[in-house]
């Protein structure tokens, strides 16, 4: 009995798995299982957007991380004998998938954009980005389950079908406690969702000089009514801003509408995170900053000389 | 005293890498660097031999030519590497890699500790760390920003989406380590002279014991396009008038 089998860590990204899943199953003439650990109330609802079968994993006690599952979701797709396992790419997702993938022996892409089967309907052509975001790399996996990591946002989530689905609701073993415990949990200030979810970002780069001029460029936030954020070396070099608001490989993705970049040069490793931004405008001095080949619309000027009068017409505008 | 182990990638720097017009990526004009997030990696195991005492050595797969890699590594302090290398280790996928690095750590090598990067700077699949604690049946704790030594357990700051794990396992240990852990030293005349004195243990492939087929197989990396605009101004009052506008027309300023 082969399938697609999925896992997330929360009810947005499953919805967005339940959604690809489906696909996939029509298509390969299969079942779709969904595992559910965040929250059992909901396994009604994922049934109503898509799964065929919906697998309870027991709650974990506070001490015990997430990866305590991985025994029990071994067990379950070498025993469905799972054609296809899908994970959400969630720092916690990616350690799970790839550790699940070592236990059976098979290949996980990681990251991947896009996926879709071959003529056959039997194997997944998947891409992903490599090189920091200047190549994509086009895969597929040799042996089984063809395994996969999705970046939360990649896909549209599921929506419940209009006619009530038949599914069935099982409730997987309990783990074995693991040697490896949570000693604590600290809630994150939620700077980073903030950002995730603007509608405007400007983002700093190595071009401002001093951490005093920040100031400078949080007015002009204020005014646009965006987030700031910024690049690797001033969160990680300057620490002038926390590393949660780091843009880029590593750190975060974003697509705001507008994306106004301030000194920053283009190096891959940031423009990874803004590619899915709608318009991305730049400030550099430097008239071959690559950040120029990645931008709708570019000033080349002084930072320094060009934000106060940007500041001054945009503002007529808004 | 702990005896750590770190792993290094030598690898394409992608800052090289220009698309040609017909979609390729040329990687014929491209210099090579040690793995960004392997500078950490070392960097804190380093680190926590200043604290806590002990050995650090380091470990890569690669091709044969990867000896500038070994270098840079060992100048960056630990006192011997293991390099396995071989001219088909060529695009190895992370499987293999971390299958090829379990063999030859579990039968020749001591260890309590090892770290490696979260991911390497050129394919950032971010599987290896992870696949080889597996392998090696030892826990592992990935994207740490903080960690220390107690007793015979490691206590460290695991990220994760909602905030940070303290996360508590007994030695040994694999730690997969994120840049903002520690900036890296940048290793000096001293330090580069240093490294050519170190011992580096050669592996060949006929030293492995097990396999190691690819499961993940690359049909073709082509260049990553954006479609944009690409339209410059200058800076004149004129020019940032013009792009106001530009940008009101989009409908993303109103």
């Amino acid at each position: 009995m082969a399938g697609v089998w999925i896992f997330a860590e929360n009810h947005t990204q499953g919805l967005e798995l339940l959604n690809t899943g489906r696909i996939l199953a029509d298509k390969t003439g299969s079942r779709l299982l969904s595992f559910l650990w965040h929250d059992h109330q909901v396994a009604e609802d994922y049934l109503a957007c898509g799964a065929d079968e919906v697998l309870l994993l027991p709650p974990l006690e506070e001490s015990q991380p997430l990866e305590a599952y991985i025994p029990v979701i071994v067990d379950e797709l070498r025993e469905g004998d799972a054609d296809i396992f899908l994970l959400a790419a969630t720092l916690r997702g990616k350690d799970l998938g790839a550790r699940i993938a070592s236990r059976l022996d098979t290949g996980l892409c990681s990251d991947c954009i896009s996926l879709k089967l071959d003529e056959d309907n039997t194997r997944l052509e998947m891409e992903r980005l490599v090189f920091g975001g200047a190549g994509i790399q086009k895969v597929f996996c040799s042996s089984r389950p063809q395994m996969a990591t999705i970046p939360p946002g990649t896909f549209e989530a599921a929506v419940p079908a209009n006619s009530r689905r038949e599914g069935k609701i099982r409730e997987l073993p309990s783990s074995p406690a693991t040697a490896v415990k949570i000693l604590e949990k600290k809630a994150k200030e939620r700077k980073s969702a903030n950002i995730k979810e603007a509608r405007r970002v400007v983002c700093v780069g190595r071009g401002i000089e001093k951490e005093e001029d920040l100031a400078m460029v949080r007015e002009f936030a204020q005014v646009l009514g965006a987030e700031i954020a910024c690049t690797r070396p001033v969160s990680e070099e300057m620490r002038w801003l926390p590393e949660d608001l780091c843009i880029g490989l590593s750190g975060i993705e974003i697509k705001p509408d507008l994306y106004i970049g301030l000194g920053i040069s283009g190096q891959v490793q940031h423009v990874i995170g803004i590619r899915d931004s709608k318009i991305i405008c730049a400030v550099n001095s430097d008239e071959n900053a690559p950040i120029f080949d990645v931008a709708d619309y570019g000033i080349v000027g002084d930072l320094y000389d060009v934000l106060p009068r940007l500041h001054e017409e945009l503002g007529k505008l808004l | 005293m702990p005896e750590i182990l770190c792993c290094f990638k030598w690898l394409i720097d992608e800052s090289y890498i220009r698309a040609s017009s017909s979609g390729e990526l040329d990687l014929e004009t491209v210099d090579y660097k040690l793995s960004n997030y392997d500078r950490n990696a070392i960097e804190e195991s380093v680190r926590l031999q200043e604290e806590y005492g002990g050995t650090v050595s380091a470990i890569t797969v690669g091709l044969p030519d990867s000896t500038k890699g070994v270098k840079d590594a060992l100048s960056r302090g630990p006192e011997k590497a293991y390099f396995i290398n071989d001219d088909s280790f060529e695009n190895l996928e992370p499987s293999q890699t971390a299958a090829i690095l379990a063999d030859i750590i579990s039968s020749q090598i001591n260890y309590d500790l090892i770290i490696c990067g979260e991911g390497s700077s050129d394919l950032y699949a971010q599987q290896v760390g992870p696949r080889l604690a597996e392998k090696l049946g030892i826990p592992c704790i990935s994207y740490i920003q903080k960690v220390q030594i107690e007793g015979d357990r490691i206590v460290a700051e695991k990220k994760v989406e909602d905030g940070i794990e303290v996360i508590s396992a007994p030695m040994p240990v694999l730690l997969t380590v994120l840049p903002d852990i520690n900036t890296p030293r940048i290793p000096g005349l001293k330090d580069t002279l240093g490294a050519s004195k170190k011992p580096v243990i050669n592996i060949s492939k006929d030293d492995l014991t097990v396999s190691y087929e690819a499961k993940i197989h690359t049909n073709a990396i082509i260049a990553a396009s954006m479609e944009r605009n690409c339209q410059k101004f200058g800076s004149e009052t004129e020019d940032i008038a013009n792009l106001a506008r530009a940008l009101a027309k989009e409908g993303v300023i109103k």
